[in-house]
């Protein structure tokens, strides 16, 4: 298990929003699932991110009823919240493929 | 950038379901872990660890939550302001007195800003107010005075230094054929005069220079108000006609709404200005209002009108001597001001001491209250509360105290802005005064500032005290010498402030009651007065002047009830500066200096009688008094004393008006003084007789009554309209005449009177305040003494002893100030010294005397503890 990059944690926000609206339990749960557990989310953190990114306008929340029965507060992606996971994917596209490269370089060494 | 603020405003609106909200959440969140590690194959209270570990601290969480909704620092403006008014809430006696003072202070402050702002700071309503001069004639630095038409003429003819030159006269007009005739006070302006202020017509047109050629049909414009009185509306009162003396003159144009006067002066209606054809300099009397070119100050286009003046001179010399006489440009804005600021500083001077001594007398309520409130602040000190945060809860609560006297006092001060009409009607441009903008800013201001002045020392006391000291403060007496100083200082601060203003208000008072006592040289309760004003029109040459005033004097004087009537130019007590320059051939002034000047009415025969003057020597003017070779004139004594104090003042001769042409008058005549110029004014007057002054169609009657008159103005009033029934006849008793002179000295008086006892009310307040909380502080010591035998009568004298000496303190330095004002305020004062001993004691007396009165109260309450309880409590 590895600590979160810094801004890491918004895009797998972003990414596991971008599938469906969830509540901040499916997130955290989608997001471990995703990563193969190979990230350490503290499951709280992620409520400032939630609110830190609504601020930014990238995705918008209401409150629905959950599988449950239960009232829940959903997030939604919204059209700013798409473009920006598009941008950074690419950007982490990019800077994967770049360290990839340079790490084979050592390997080759 | 939307959704950041929308997220935020939500986040403080709904500040409380926002926090619920977010708890659900983060409940429901680890109860789904909790369900899905129970499915899971977990048993419950470990499934519920595990979740609540994962999660990793919901209460942490939350915090960084609402931590990142950026709405923070509001949420604890809110949280401080909230605990604010609950520690306000509990202590209500505290509040109201507090809050009251205040806003009665700021009230008064912002209510006298405004006033001042709108007379004395605002910019004249028109385009680059600083361009707009009013130009006068003046040959010394005091003496300065109106235009004639000759000076009119040159002025609009020859000039660099302006772009425009607009001249005005006063004019009364009798407005005739709709109703009852009515005497309007208007003017006559030039094209120049509207142009040069930059106004425009809402409806129609201003007059145009083609409306002042001679034989142009007359045109006026009208204001807003006007039109709408007496013709419904605005735009259909355009192309009317009105009959202005006697003259049908068309209504060519209206002035925006709300435009009154224009350049300080008040007009319902603006006539075209037709310039009569000059026979000689004089006389004067019109005003000259011109606008300066870009770049060019007052002193250069003096000095092109310095030359101009020259030109003038010698073209006109042989009807006007004084060779120093000059034109001279003011700024428009202070001839409009004139002398309304002297009274306004005065009331801003006060209004400022007034706002002082309220904050002194809040602040020292506050250190007594603050210390009383020192044990709960250590708790909360102990409960671990920092330092800045505890001074910001006491910053936050004065200055919601003072938020909450802001807004009230703002209400006092629209409800006694709204009053200014009534209280000053002749503060010019007052109609334009109402609670704006810049009052309320100030406002906001003053009551910030109060707040932060008040929280000064018990913010002080919170960063520096130790808890160990405030602790032992809440349970032992007095307080910490240092808070005990500041308490003293700021009650006799307050005496110190509250001495100068109750001396300007007993010099002020003591003023107006010699005003009040002034004779103004004739029986204000036996005689009313008309103006009358006959239309050249109808009166068209002398012969039908003369013809209806003496018509109607015998008309006057057969009807029943009336002792004597007679006419005269300048009705008493103020004649609005109607004055006359003259030249005594025994004692001529000096080449180059300028010539006295005295008022000068021109009466009838039975005018004496009228006003029942006593002929003091020589004799009255007669209607024998015909001939014009030899006038004569008659005097007042005043007169008399002044410029012939050792000689025998009958037969002297004098030059009157600079006409060396014309014959001297002789002085025939001593009789008793008039009041002409207010009843502050001197009481010399020269008269002159009605029949050797030409064509004169504006005087008034004065009408002497052998009861009281009101039961005879109707008769004398039929009287004449049976002889003219077109000419407005308005009646006035003398006595309202008189009354209308004290009035403002009056209300000056009354407005600076409540001031003063606003002051020095809070200063008692104050001292009372401090000695009652000295006395409760020290129940126990003075029980002590009291057990050891102290005479109750020694412990009162010690308490009231104590309080003195803060009293004496202030009240010296406040006499110290008091003589520093006392210079300035002279020029207001009529009979009085500003430095009159019997005044300035009294005041102390009064003052030291409310003092003793409650510090005595706390001392008897002093004298009167029960050693036993005393000792016995805590």
């Amino acid at each position: 298990m590895a600590d979160l990059l810094p801004g890491t944690l918004e895009v797998l926000v972003l990414k596991a929003l971008s599938l469906e609206p969830m509540h901040g339990w499916g997130i955290g749960h989608r997001i471990d699932q995703l990563s193969k557990d190979v990230f350490n989310v503290r499951q709280g953190s992620l409520y400032p991110a939630l609110q830190r990114m609504l601020r930014k306008g990238w995705i918008r929340s209401e409150w629905r009823t959950s599988e449950a029965g239960r009232r829940a507060r959903y997030y939604l992606l919204t059209a700013a919240g798409k473009k920006q996971l598009q941008a950074e994917t690419a950007v982490w596209q990019r800077a994967s493929a770049a360290i990839d490269g340079i790490l084979r370089l050592r390997m080759a060494d | 950038m939307l959704t950041d603020l929308v997220e935020r405003v939500r986040a403080l609106v709904f500040g409380r379901r926002w926090s619920r909200d977010l708890s659900d959440e983060m409940r429901f969140h680890v109860d789904q872990d909790v369900a899905a590690r129970v499915r899971a194959g977990a048993d419950p209270a470990t499934a519920r660890r595990e979740a609540l570990l994962a999660f990793g601290g919901v209460e942490r969480f939350q915090e960084e939550t609402r931590d990142s909704t950026g709405v923070r620092p509001l949420q604890d403006l809110t949280a401080d302001v909230r605990f604010a008014l609950r520690s306000l809430r509990r202590n209500p006696g505290f509040t109201a007195t507090a809050t009251g003072v205040l806003a009665i202070a700021i009230g008064a402050t912002a209510a006298v800003f405004c006033v001042v702002h709108a007379v004395l700071l605002a910019d004249l309503p028109y385009p680059h107010p600083d361009r707009l001069v009013r130009i006068y004639n003046q040959n010394s630095p005091t003496n300065i005075w109106s235009l004639s038409v000759v000076d009119v003429q040159a002025l609009r003819e020859d000039h660099r230094s302006f772009d425009t030159f607009g001249a005005l006269r006063f004019a009364s007009f009798a407005l005739s054929g709709a109703g009852e005739p009515e005497q309007l006070r208007g003017a006559r302006v030039s094209s120049g005069f509207f142009s040069g202020l930059g106004v425009h017509a809402e409806f129609g047109r201003l007059t145009s220079p083609s409306d002042e050629a001679s034989g142009a049909p007359p045109v006026v414009v009208v204001t807003d108000d006007f039109a709408r009185s007496h013709f419904g509306t605005a735009p259909g009162a355009v192309g009317k006609t009105l009959n202005l003396d006697g003259v049908p003159s068309s209504i060519v144009g209206v002035l925006p709404r709300g435009v009154d006067d224009l350049a300080g002066f008040r007009s319902p209606v603006w006539a075209s200005l037709k310039l009569p054809i000059p026979t000689r300099r004089g006389p004067f009397g019109y005003v000259g209002i011109a606008r300066l070119k870009p770049g060019v100050t007052p002193a250069e286009a003096g000095q092109e009108l310095r030359a101009l003046a020259g030109r003038v001179f010698t073209q006109w010399q042989a009807s006007f001597q004084d060779q120093n006489a000059r034109y001279s440009a003011f700024e428009l804005q202070r001839t409009i001001i004139g002398d309304s600021d002297r009274q306004l500083t005065l009331f801003a001077g006060a209004v400022v001491l007034v706002l002082l001594v309220a904050i002194a007398n809040v602040a020292t309520l506050m250190l007594v209250r603050g210390t009383a409130r020192a044990h709960e602040l250590a708790v909360r000190a102990t409960l671990g509360a920092s330092r800045p945060r505890l001074a910001r809860l006491v910053i936050a609560e004065c200055l919601v105290l003072t938020a909450g006297a802001t807004v009230a006092g703002l209400g006092l001060a629209a409800l006694a802005v709204r009053g200014i009409g009534s209280i000053a009607p002749d503060l010019p441009r007052a109609d334009a005064i109402a609670v704006d903008l810049p009052t309320i800013l100030v406002a906001i201001g003053v009551g910030i500032g109060a707040g932060l002045l008040i929280s000064i020392s018990p913010v002080a006391g919170v960063l520096r005290g130790s808890l160990a000291e405030w602790k032992s403060d809440a349970r032992r007496s007095g307080g910490t010498r240092e808070a005990h100083t500041i308490r003293g200082i700021l009650v006799a601060a307050e005496f110190a402030l509250a001495v100068p203003l109750l001396l300007a208000a007993a010099l002020l008072g003591s003023s107006f009651l010699r005003l009040q006592e002034v004779d103004p040289g004739y029986n204000p309760d036996r005689g009313f007065s008309i103006a009358l004003n006959l239309p050249a029109s109808r009166y068209p040459d002398s012969l039908s002047v003369v013809a209806f005033w003496r018509n109607a004097m015998t008309r006057v004087t057969e009807t029943p009830g009336v002792l004597a009537a007679g006419l005269t130019t300048s009705p008493p007590p103020d004649n609005g500066g109607d004055v006359n320059n003259f030249n005594l051939l025994a004692h001529p002034v000096a080449n180059g200096r300028a010539e006295p000047v005295a008022p000068w009415p021109i009466v009838s025969p039975g005018f004496f009688k009228a006003l029942d003057l006593s002929l003091l020597e020589g004799r009255l003017i007669t209607d024998a008094d015909t001939g014009a070779t030899s006038p004569v004139i008659v005097v007042s004594r005043s007169w008399a004393n002044h410029y012939f104090p050792n000689e025998p003042v009958i037969g002297q001769r004098l030059i009157s008006g600079g006409c060396t042409t014309c014959p001297a008058d002789v002085v025939v005549g001593v009789v008793g003084d008039v009041k002409y110029e207010g009843l502050a004014g001197s009481g010399e007057g020269v008269y002159t007789p009605f029949v050797l002054n030409g064509v004169i169609r504006n005087a008034t009657l004065i009408v002497r009554t052998s009861a009281s008159p009101e039961s005879f103005m109707k008769p004398v009033t039929e009287a004449l309209r049976g002889l003219d029934p077109q000419i407005p006849l308005a009646a006035t008793p003398l006595r309202r005449g008189l009354r209308q002179a004290l009035a403002d000295p009056g209300r000056w008086t009354s407005i600076l009177g409540a001031f003063a006892v606003t002051a020095l009310g809070l200063s008692a307040i104050g001292i009372f305040g401090l000695m009652s909380y000295v006395v409760r502080r020290q129940r126990r010591e003075i029980g002590v003494r009291l057990a050891l035998g102290a005479e109750p009568r020694r412990i009162a004298g010690m308490i009231v002893g104590r309080g003195m000496r803060y009293v004496a303190a202030g009240t010296l330095v406040g006499l110290g100030l008091a003589l520093l004002e006392a210079r300035w305020i002279g020029a207001l004062l009529y009979g009085v010294a500003p430095r009159d001993p019997t005044i300035i004691l009294s005041v102390t007396v009064l003052l030291v005397g409310a003092a003793l009165v409650a510090c005595l109260l706390p001392g008897i309450r002093a004298a009167r503890i029960r050693p036993l309880e005393a000792i016995a409590a805590d």
